[in-house]
């Protein structure tokens, strides 16, 4: 069952009042640190992303958005507020069960060190399913790694890969247990601009084509423009988003917001 | 550069303790050697000093190698030494033989007790602990030791056998400390006034006088005035110079003790070294982008290469010092164990940390560590500076180089051709273990020059079963293993070393004990024997073996007599002589020739005397006996000295009593009748044998038990000792995982983001180390097997090769417990961590 976003934010509902979302996120705060040392990284932040959308989170250093990523994806606790995944309240859950939703529901792109040097791509794109001890679809990992253009390179060890091709079979990766969202945090942030180019352009691809759900926190205007939606963080608090985003609408509303 | 080093040791507490503490164990175990025979030398040579205060000088017969009994020191000398002026008193010091009986009226214990002459004034060296010393002819006194086990109170009389077997009744008045001598201690003593410890042991004269001087005599000129006075017969000392002479003998004694004790130090030192040169090495790969920081901001190779080795020192110096203290408190501690059991050592002096224990405790740790650290160091001068730039740590590799393994097949196949010249070398005996063992030092040697080359081929073998057992966690578990083979290497062979060591000691002891029991089964079918307590010169009457023939309980008799004679042509040479039982339960086996052939007129003797006379099966010798002169006796066959217990020379039983008389016997061996129970069948020996105080009964399964005890023992001992360098490679695995776990944080947050547990994650671990810990152990149980073997094979007879099963598989699952065990903290650490520091962090 997918629950409806009950008491949509104002951000959201500009966009649709009725839309399905992937992940919806209450009050969201987030303070590290105690008395005169706490640091408010998110001061209550309301916020849904709409299942098969394909989502920026920008900011300048500092704002938040990354320790916003982690909170919504249970990697990381929150201080008050809630997060929902689907169904699932998530900021109540146990260690464990934080471990199962992100084995079942919940795929990652990370800027590095995101594959096992050990494993093979292939393994490496398998690992997920391999760690929850479930079977691939072929059919949906033939189509994944045609997608991603790697059929040649699944015997490799990730040394053997370029930046860009390590961070596909990192995104084939997500892909293949179908999860209900793909967390990016700034995956395109050690690649040169044609890599990282090829790399949006699959993410976006993946949603238009399989429906996937994709949150991607980027400080990159031009990475950002391939998402639908833009939406900005400042000082832990969301302050402005953008639709059907552009690189210079992005970069505008940057600079507004710095100024 | 210092300050920077400093800082960097000063912020990583725990990884230097860590480090450290390898060393530390080595070194204290070497510096608690030091400790422990230096305050056992002290401990002697004050109570030699104190002994000696009370003598001026001391009279000791001249050894004389020729003489059939040791020379003893007259009575009428003593009374010469008494005479010469400036003498206060002398008195005479014997000892000999003198079975106690127990309360149940057989000797006590397998050797008799030891009768010692108490006597009186200053000279007396006897401390009696309680009651009185012997002063009435039918006074004695016991050692503490013997009277608490035999069950004697002062006030009781006890009965002791004087030399002619005859019984004796004394009033024990006191009981003494036999202090550290230590043959006293082993036989137990009796203690007698002079003239009845004389009367006692039937001695002619004494083997020891004691000399007092009047007061104010200097004892060099006394000791010229008595050695003037008796003579050159003897040695005359001054009391100094005997105590100089007697801590000289004990620290002889002690040297053994440091020796061995040392050996296993050594052992553990060298377990050590890898793991430090382990632990610096990864250290250094660790710290790639610090020294390449460190050299992009200006510091040369030198100063890279210096910061390393000054981390060293200081973990070197950090060591030695726990280490001595360490071995302080082991060395106390073994002290105090020491005086728990009354083991024959002086207690009482001061624990004793000589200038030499120190410097050798830090000398030893400092050329360890700083020697292990050289090759990780020189390997840090070679970070490029841009190093610092790269994102990534590169993913090392390893190939298998030719110098590698040129080097390696070098030192393989010279340590297995020294092993084989070892184990075919002539005569076998000891040279050959030497030689044997330097084979196996250099095999060693090549498996560790090999072992990355053969680690990833080990781990996916030992993987096997955890890859399919363990799921996702086992199969990268088994990945890991594999990632790194020289460390893999490094650190599993640490632990390999003790496992070899191990396996080796219980293979020799398990072999032993299956040849030897295999020889008893085979040659010594009997239940009992029936021995002399006081040694093969005394007899067994030839009416205990008549009475046990009578008695129901006994099947079959077994007497065994013994001779000496000369052969014609071969000197005043003697030779052991004896009887051939005529008995179906006794089956001796001939090496060459047959005993079937064995009638009067032939005889059998052992290999080596037929080899030294140059006889074989065939040939005659001339025996010169007592009885029937000269006679000539063909040779029908000729025996291995080990495989029975027959004489050098054995002849048939009526040929014996006919060249010998019916002499008594010197062992009589009795096996009980088919079908009457052990219990039974031993009472009825025991019966008959009681009217013999002397005469030992023993089974052959109190044999065999007293001697398997020996070989457990010796197992337990050496175990213990290989113990300590055991626990320094599993310190080492858990410093190789700890570390191993820091360089994977990313690795590990990554799969603890895709959905791996932290249960799972310590498992990862933990399967990781079991592959280290079995791997090492698989080595070493191979290399302790194959080496154990080659051992046994210098023995001058047919062994039984025996593995024990059991105990290997014990070390198997006790190394990958070992290795479980030191994944415990890291793992612990590494799935506590929080996924966002780890991802964060670079």
């Amino acid at each position: 069952m997918i629950r409806r976003a009950a008491r949509p934010s104002v951000a959201a509902m500009t966009i649709t009042t009725d839309v399905r979302h992937a992940v919806v996120a209450k009050g969201l705060t987030k303070i590290y640190g105690q008395g005169d040392a706490a640091v408010h990284a998110l001061r209550g932040v309301d916020v849904s992303f709409a299942t098969g959308a394909f989502t920026a989170i920008m900011g300048p250093s500092g704002s938040g958005k990354s320790t916003l990523m982690h909170c919504l994806a249970g990697l990381d606790t929150v201080t008050e507020g809630s997060v929902t995944v689907g169904d699932t309240e998530i900021t109540r859950l146990s260690d464990k069960q934080l471990t199962l939703l992100r084995r079942e529901r919940v795929g990652f792109v990370f800027q590095a060190f995101n594959l096992l040097p050990t494993l093979t791509a292939e393994q490496n794109i398998r690992l997920p399913l391999e760690i929850a001890g479930r079977q691939a679809d072929q059919v949906l990992f033939d189509r994944v790694i045609d997608t991603v253009g790697l059929r040649d390179r699944l015997s490799h060890k990730p040394s053997e890969l370029s930046g860009g091709q390590q961070q596909r079979v990192a995104v084939a990766r997500a892909l293949i247990s179908k999860p209900q969202v793909i967390f990016a945090d700034e995956p395109t942030g050690n690649l040169d601009s044609r890599s990282g180019t090829e790399v949006l352009a699959f993410l976006r691809h993946s949603v238009r084509e399989l429906g996937q759900t994709i949150v991607m926190v980027t400080h990159d205007p031009g990475a950002a423009s391939y998402a639908d939606r833009v939406i900005f963080l400042r000082d832990g608090l969301m302050v402005s988003e953008l639709i059907e985003p552009t690189p210079q609408t992005v970069l505008d509303t940057l600079l507004k917001l710095e100024a | 550069m210092l300050k920077t080093t400093l800082a960097g040791l000063r912020a990583h507490k725990l990884r230097l303790l860590l480090t450290s503490l390898a060393i530390t164990l080595g070194v204290g175990f070497i510096a608690g050697t030091f400790v422990l025979t230096d305050t056992i030398e002290v401990g002697f040579r004050q109570k030699f000093t104190a002994d000696a205060a009370k003598i001026s000088v001391a009279v000791k017969p001249k050894d004389n190698p020729e003489a059939q009994e040791a020379p003893t020191i007259p009575a009428d000398a003593l009374e010469r030494i008494r005479k010469v002026p400036g003498v206060a008193d002398a008195q005479g010091l014997l000892q000999g033989p003198t079975p106690l009986l127990g309360r149940d009226g057989k000797a006590a214990g397998n050797i008799p007790t030891t009768a010692i002459s108490v006597p009186t004034g200053t000279l007396n060296r006897v401390i009696v602990t309680s009651g009185d010393f012997p002063a009435r002819p039918t006074d004695a006194i016991l050692d503490e030791n013997t009277a608490k086990t035999r069950r004697f109170a002062i006030g009781d009389t006890i009965t002791v056998l004087d030399t002619k077997g005859a019984r004796n009744d004394f009033t024990l008045v006191g009981l003494f400390d036999t202090g550290v001598n230590q043959n006293l201690a082993y036989t137990g003593a009796v203690g007698f006034t002079t003239d009845t410890a004389q009367r006692m042991t039937g001695a002619k004269g004494f083997g020891e006088v004691d000399v007092a001087g009047a007061e104010g005599s200097d004892p060099a000129r006394l000791r010229d005035a008595v050695a003037a006075a008796i003579g050159a017969d003897y040695e005359v000392k001054t009391g100094s110079q005997l105590a100089d002479e007697l801590a000289a003998q004990s620290n002889v004694e002690t040297s053994y003790l440091t020796l061995m004790l040392l050996l296993f130090g050594l052992i553990a030192m060298f377990v050590a070294a890898l793991v430090i040169y382990n632990t610096f090495n990864i250290l250094v790969a660790q710290r790639t982008r610090e020294m390449a920081l460190l050299r992009c901001i200006g510091a040369t190779r030198a100063q890279i290469f210096g910061s390393i080795l000054l981390e060293s020192v200081v973990v070197a110096i950090l060591s030695s010092g726990l280490g001595l203290l360490l071995g302080l408190g082991l060395g106390a501690g073994a002290m105090a164990g020491l005086d728990l059991l009354d083991a024959p050592v002086p207690s009482g002096a001061a624990i004793s940390l000589t200038p030499r224990t120190i410097i050798l405790a830090v000398v030893i740790g400092l050329v360890v560590t700083v020697g292990a650290a050289l090759l990780p160091a020189r390997a840090a001068t070679r970070v490029a500076p841009i190093a610092a730039l790269r994102s990534q740590v590169e993913e090392q590799t390893f190939k298998a180089g030719l110098v590698r393994t040129i080097l390696a097949t070098l030192f393989l196949l010279a340590g297995t051709g020294v092993t084989i010249a070892g184990i075919t070398m002539d005569g076998g005996g000891g040279d050959a273990l030497i030689v044997i063992m330097a084979g196996g030092a250099l095999f060693f040697l090549g498996v560790l020059i090999l072992s990355p080359v053969i680690m990833r081929p080990l781990a996916s073998f030992v993987g096997w079963l955890p890859r399919r057992l363990f799921g996702v966690p086992g199969s990268l578990a088994v990945d890991n293993a594999r990632r790194n083979p020289k460390r893999a290497a490094t650190t599993t062979l640490a632990l390999t070393i003790g496992v070899t060591l191990m396996t080796l000691i219980s293979v020799i002891t398990a072999t032993t004990r299956a040849t030897i029991n295999a020889q008893l089964d085979a040659q010594f079918p009997v239940d009992y024997m029936i021995s002399e307590q006081r040694g093969p010169d005394s007899r067994i009457p030839r009416a205990l073996a008549a009475a046990l023939r009578q008695s129901p309980e006994v099947g079959s008799v077994i007497q065994m007599q013994r001779a000496e004679a000369q052969l014609e042509g071969s000197g005043t040479e003697k030779f052991q002589v004896g009887n051939f039982p005529a008995s179906p339960d006794f089956r001796p086996q001939a090496t060459t020739g047959s005993f079937d052939g064995f009638v009067p007129g032939t005889v059998a003797l052992v290999d080596g005397t037929a080899r030294s006379l140059g006889r074989k099966v065939g040939d005659t010798i001339q025996l010169k006996t007592e009885q029937a002169g000269t006679v000539t006796l063909k040779i029908a066959a000729t025996f291995d000295r080990d495989s029975s217990d027959l004489a050098p020379i054995t002849i048939p039983q009526a040929e014996f009593d006919r060249y010998f008389g019916a002499l008594d016997d010197a062992a009589v061996y009795v096996n009980a009748k088919d079908g009457v129970a052990p219990d039974v069948a031993r009472r009825a020996v025991e019966a008959i044998a009681q009217p013999y105080p002397t005469a030992l009964v023993v089974s052959s399964t109190e044999i065999r038990s007293e001697f398997e005890d020996a070989l457990d023992m010796m197992l337990m001992i050496f175990g213990g000792l290989l113990g300590l360098a055991i626990l320094i490679s599993v310190l080492g695995i858990a410093n190789t995982l700890s570390l191993s776990v820091h360089e994977r944080t990313h690795e590990s947050a990554l799969l603890r983001a895709l959905g791996l547990t932290r249960p799972q994650l310590r498992r990862m671990l933990s399967v990781e180390a079991l592959l280290l810990g079995l791997i090492g152990a698989l080595i070493g149980i191979t290399l302790g097997v194959v080496f154990g073997w080659s051992a046994m094979q210098t023995l001058p007879f047919d062994i039984l090769f025996r593995a024990p099963a059991d105990l290997i598989l014990l070390f198997l699952v006790l190394s990958g417990l070992a290795g479980v065990l030191a994944a415990l903290l890291p793992a612990r650490r590494a799935s506590r961590a929080s996924i966002v520091d780890a991802l964060a962090s670079t």
